[in-house]
């Protein structure tokens, strides 16, 4: 473990300078210390005890969240909870519930491509981007009013995602993502450059706020409304899409592809279809995006965002649309509740990344039915086991 | 599913209820400070933050602002764009939701002018220290100001110098696509043309790009005798750094005030020397300045930048303005800086109705032996 | 200009070619794409600033320019090859037998985990490496050549010769080349497979760490966020020649640079970027396996 601790002082030295190298090294060691006396002492002991108690704590919560939506009523009584939040929370806070609000509907476009399909889209962002520069541009040039933006930028979207999907059917796997990640670029950086249409880096301001009947929505609180709204239409149209024939073949698109094309499955058309969706959500979202800020400019959809998307499916849980609902929320919540170290956000992020994949591929929130393969990670001795036969080879 | 659904939700609101207290705000007039903070253009940002401290720190020192009769201290919300608009936007809704009473910011014109839709719809009075692009104030916003000049100004006396000081023809312009590089740019080669000369090469280049030799390789074909830049440094230091170096152009460098920092001739070395910037006078000369620039020296132990004073000139007039009025209400604060002449450490001020200065001189400076002297 | 655009391109060139060695060797052996791969090329270029700094503190810049030279070079070499075999370790070897979402997701995080652990150490701004030959440059054809793009050109190309005798010719070369045809074989008949994995990342990132001081003498300018956009241009660098092949690394990254520099130098310099990934994206769609890449696919599943 010293070992370990020495390992990493050495590696932070160049970086880090001499003192904070030594900082890091008695961080890890420390930590991973820490790991070791916590499973033996996890049962036993007052810092075991503590842990417990505050697993024990959280899984109360858990389960009391699940009675409170034990039936109809109190179902009910829920909604009404959550509708009355703008009133009792200060602008800035329903402002972050907004933004939570659009990711959520992201990553339950994603989760359909990702989390049904099994097709990993690093480029969702530019689906997003188009949605949003739609309602940007209609509405500069021929004063486009939001909700038929709606429409449009969903379409508009959709179309892309299906260009998207035609080159790469063939694709599978690595390449698939290495290539949606450069289309995703290559959507930014065309937005970056092409002035004459988009106004580069500079952005397309003064775009008009959403009027329902004469009101115009303008405040935190009236887009959390609509927000609100468009994510339980969102929830509702994608459960649907899950349970009907479409969503058993993108089921079976996800689990082999070969098999599932031997069982007369039309590939081209479920891939397809997956994109499409997706992107269309995406689209929608866009166009929140832009009536919400008014502006917008081609540093909102860096590939970055596309991680933190990506992030949101596949450690929220991939393809269980509450999982995903959940990474969306903690995604958003967590970094704006924890301001201050806005600095280490990526690096958290980042190694929040890696853990995830090691201790727990499958997210949070396991989806239904959903069953890993045969050499899918497993936790503990059965790994290390089958390392060990390796011949010549050790841990 | 649905009720998982709901329950996640529950599970969180749970949650959020437990750490809302943590986030109590105590009665404070707030301020909104907002700029490139960290990034590559964080040398702006530092003299934003070092500008703004002093002038808040010498408020609070005095007890704080009377607003209505009560004094209140002065609380800095700092807001980190990164030079990015979106990050602006971002930080513009945060502060106006917060409550800023005002915001000094933010630096790049990018920025500030998608900001400043903002700041308008709320009311908010916005002074930015540095955002030159004209466009910020042709808004027709009345809660928006600057206390620097603008880029049309700028490029007037860019044109002006290279016709009528440099006496050369052939010149070549380069901008960073963004609206403050590219607006000054433009102005430059308009006022060019009403001098008679067209460039002889134009061409943007991408911000955050290093390599620019391919782009540079273009224009030496047409041999210009001075390169004129719209940007801002680190695009600068490359940009020279590769001319001279790698491709052996021995034209005229010259750029304006978004160049106009230590870094420039820091990191580009002997390739800097004799590069022409467009800023204003020294500010050294004015005797309030004097005082900033001793109180910076006893806090932050170095010397001031080129935007500190610009800053505390920012936050201090807002501050006095609210303290004055004894209003914090956008529209009262914008109505009083706009009624009197004010007495600043850069010389008399005084905003016409769009929330420009009225006299914002520009002159050139050159890189010579290592910094920055002003050219008579 | 002709010329000029050619000797531009060649330093660019070099930086892909080497960075393009390290994804290539490390896809060839675990078929896995190390995003992480760039941040280890601008990590070296920082460890170089910081080599320099020692170095001149020790007052050994001063005393001999051959010895700062050689260590400007070995020191980040050994330290990234560090980095490398620990990202290995920690990142991808828990996951080798899991789906291929995994290691790339864990890839994804690295990246970001080690862009960032930068950013926070060493500050957002630009660094500055301190310019260490003073070679002057020349003209010939019409172009200006400075001595410093001939001496990193030569180094790249002696690095390369010296990869190439020592995959060919070693046994941990072959060890290597097995593996990478074989996994299961290769363990069956003796190789230390996680020896070799290690070996494999440890020289991919000695040689971005090359790439990295180069370019910091170069540019004379580096931050934290070059290992990026490198890194995708190398990588596109490697699919264009071949992935899995080291001549095609080679190939595909001069290829690359001279492509991009002509465009940006002809057509249109904005659109330098968007070139690179529409021939990436271009090559993955029409011709995955790349220039020199074998059409036997079979293992693309």
């Amino acid at each position: 473990m010293l070992l370990a601790g020495f390992w990493f002082a050495f590696l932070a030295l160049p970086i880090s300078g001499p003192w904070n190298a030594v900082l890091i090294g008695g961080a890890c060691s420390f930590m991973l210390l820490a790991i070791k006396l916590f499973q033996t002492a996890m049962t036993t002991g007052p810092a075991g005890e503590m842990v417990a108690r505050l697993w024990c704590a959280l899984g109360r919560m858990w389960g009391q969240a699940a009675w409170l939506v034990g039936d109809r009523k109190k179902i009910l009584v829920m909604i009404l909870l959550l509708l009355s939040l703008p009133w009792v929370l200060d602008r800035y806070t329903t402002d972050v519930l907004v933004v939570t609000g659009i990711y959520v509907m992201l990553a339950l476009g994603l989760n359909v491509v990702v989390g049904f399909a099994g097709l990993l889209d690093l480029g969702y962002v530019a689906f997003y981007a188009v949605g949003a520069y739609t309602y940007a541009l209609l509405n500069s040039w021929m004063d486009l009013s939001f909700w038929p933006a709606l429409l449009a930028g969903g379409a508009l979207s959709m179309a892309f995602g299906v260009l998207l999907g035609i080159p790469v059917l063939r694709l599978r796997g690595d390449y698939l993502a290495i290539v949606t990640l450069g289309f995703g670029e290559i959507i930014r950086l065309v937005l970056n450059n092409w002035d004459n249409l988009t106004n580069g880096p500079n952005g397309i301001l003064s775009i008009d706020r959403p009027t329902i009947g004469g009101m115009r929505l303008y405040q935190p609180m009236h887009f959390f409304y609509l927000v609100v709204f468009l994510c339980f239409m969102t929830m509702f149209v994608v459960g649907r899409l899950n349970r009907s024939r479409l969503g058993r073949a993108w089921s079976a698109l996800r689990e082999d592809e070969t098999a599932a094309e031997c069982m007369g499955i039309n590939i081209t058309y479920t891939k397809l279809t997956a994109f499409a969706f997706g992107a269309a959500w995406a689209g929608i979202g866009g166009v929140v995006f832009a009536a919400k800020q008014t502006f917008v400019s081609p540093e909102s959809f860096t590939f970055f965002e596309s991680v933190i998307i990506l992030c949101m499916v596949v450690l929220g849980g991939m393809g269980s649309i509450p999982g995903v609902i959940l990474g969306a929320l903690v995604l958003t919540v967590l970094p704006e509740a924890l301001r201050e170290l806005t600095l280490y956000r990526p690096m958290l992020l980042g190694g929040a990344m890696v853990l995830m994949m090691i201790l727990r591929p499958q997210g949070f929130l396991q989806m239904h039915g959903q069953r890993l393969p045969a050499s899918a990670v497993l936790p503990g001795d059965v790994r290390r086991g089958r390392e060990k036969t390796h011949l010549g080879g050790d841990t | 599913m649905f009720r998982m659904v709901l329950r996640v939700v529950g599970f969180l609101v749970f949650i959020t209820f437990l750490v809302a207290p943590l986030r109590a705000n105590a009665a404070a007039l707030k301020i909104g400070v907002a700029g490139p903070l960290t990034g590559d253009q964080a040398a702006f940002g530092e003299m934003l933050k070092s500008g703004v401290l002093l002038a808040v720190s010498e408020w609070n020192n005095r007890g704080g602002v009377s607003v209505t009769g009560t004094k209140m201290k002065v609380k800095i919300l700092w807001g980190d764009d990164r030079h990015d608009p979106r990050e602006g936007v971002t930080i513009a809704h945060k502060f106006v939701n917060s409550g800023v009473v005002g915001v000094v910011g933010h630096f790049n014109s990018s920025v500030s002018i998608p900001a400043s839709t903002v700041y308008a719809e709320a009311g908010v009075v916005q002074i930015t220290p540095a955002s030159t692009n004209p466009k910020l104030t042709e808004q027709g916003f009345s809660t928006v100001f600057r206390v620097c000049g603008r880029d049309d100004q700028q490029g007037e006396v860019a044109a002006a110098f290279i016709v009528d000081k440099l006496r050369k023809k052939r010149v070549a312009i380069l901008h960073d696509k963004t609206t403050y590089g590219q607006g000054l740019a433009d102005e430059t080669k308009r006022f060019l043309g009403a001098k008679g000369i067209k460039p002889v090469f134009y061409s943007g280049i991408v911000q955050g790009d290093k390599d620019f030799t391919p782009v540079l390789t273009a224009m030496k074909q047409k041999k210009p005798e001075v390169v004129y830049f719209g940007g801002i440094h680190p695009e600068a230091i490359l940009l020279v750094k590769q001319m001279r170096e790698r491709l052996g152009i021995k034209a005229d460098f010259m750029s304006g005030d978004g160049v106009f920092v230590d870094e420039y001739y820091k990191i580009a070395g002997k390739s800097a020397e004799g590069t022409y910037l467009s800023f204003s006078p020294d500010q050294s000369k004015i005797p309030e300045a004097k005082n900033i620039i001793q109180m910076h020296r006893k806090r932050f132990g170095k010397e001031v930048g080129a935007y500190t004073i610009y800053s505390y000139v920012a936050a201090n007039m807002i501050l006095a303005s609210i303290a004055e009025s004894g209003s914090n209400k956008g529209s009262k604060i914008a109505a009083h800086i706009r009624s009197k002449v004010w007495a600043t450490a850069l010389g008399k001020i005084q905003f016409n109705k769009k929330g420009d200065v009225l006299e914002s001189p520009y002159v050139f400076w050159q890189v010579k032996g290592g910094k920055f002297v002003q050219l008579n | 200009m002709f010329t000029q655009q050619l000797v531009n391109g060649i330093v660019v060139g070099s930086v892909y070619a080497l960075i393009a060695l390290g994804y290539t060797l490390v896809y060839g052996i675990l078929k896995l794409i190390n995003f992480a791969h760039g941040e280890i090329y601008m990590i070296g270029a920082y460890i170089g600033i910081t080599t320099l700094a020692v170095l001149g503190a020790m007052g050994i810049t001063g005393m001999s320019i051959t010895l700062t030279l050689v260590l400007v070079f070995l020191i980040p070499m050994i330290y990234c090859a560090a980095y490398g075999i620990t990202l290995e370790r920690i990142a991808y070897r828990p996951l080798r037998r899991a789906p291929r979402l995994s290691p790339l997701i864990s890839a994804i995080g690295m990246s970001i985990f080690l862009q960032n652990y930068v950013q926070v150490a060493q500050g957002a701004r630009d660094k500055a490496f301190p310019s260490l030959l003073a070679l002057g440059g020349f003209n010939f054809m019409g172009a200006y050549i400075s001595g410093l793009q001939i001496f990193i050109l030569a180094t790249a190309v002696g690095v390369m010769a010296v990869l190439q005798l020592f995959i060919q010719k070693t046994r941990m070369g072959k060890a290597m080349r097995a593996t990478a045809q074989d996994r299961t074989m290769a363990s069956l008949v003796g190789v230390d497979v996680n020896r070799v994995i290690a070996a494999t990342f440890a020289i991919g990132s000695a040689l971005a760490a090359i790439a990295g001081v180069m370019v910091g003498m170069y540019y004379g300018l580096v931050n934290h966020y070059i290992g990026f956009i490198a890194g995708i241009k190398a990588f596109t660098a490697a699919v264009l020649g071949g992935i899995g092949s080291v001549a095609g690394a080679l190939l595909g990254g001069f290829l690359l640079a001279m492509l991009e520099t002509f465009w940006a130098g002809y057509v249109s310099a904005i659109y330098k970027d968007v070139f690179a990934f529409a021939v990436l994206v271009v090559v993955l769609i029409f011709r995955p396996e790349g220039i020199l890449g074998s059409s036997d696919s079979s293992d693309r599943v």
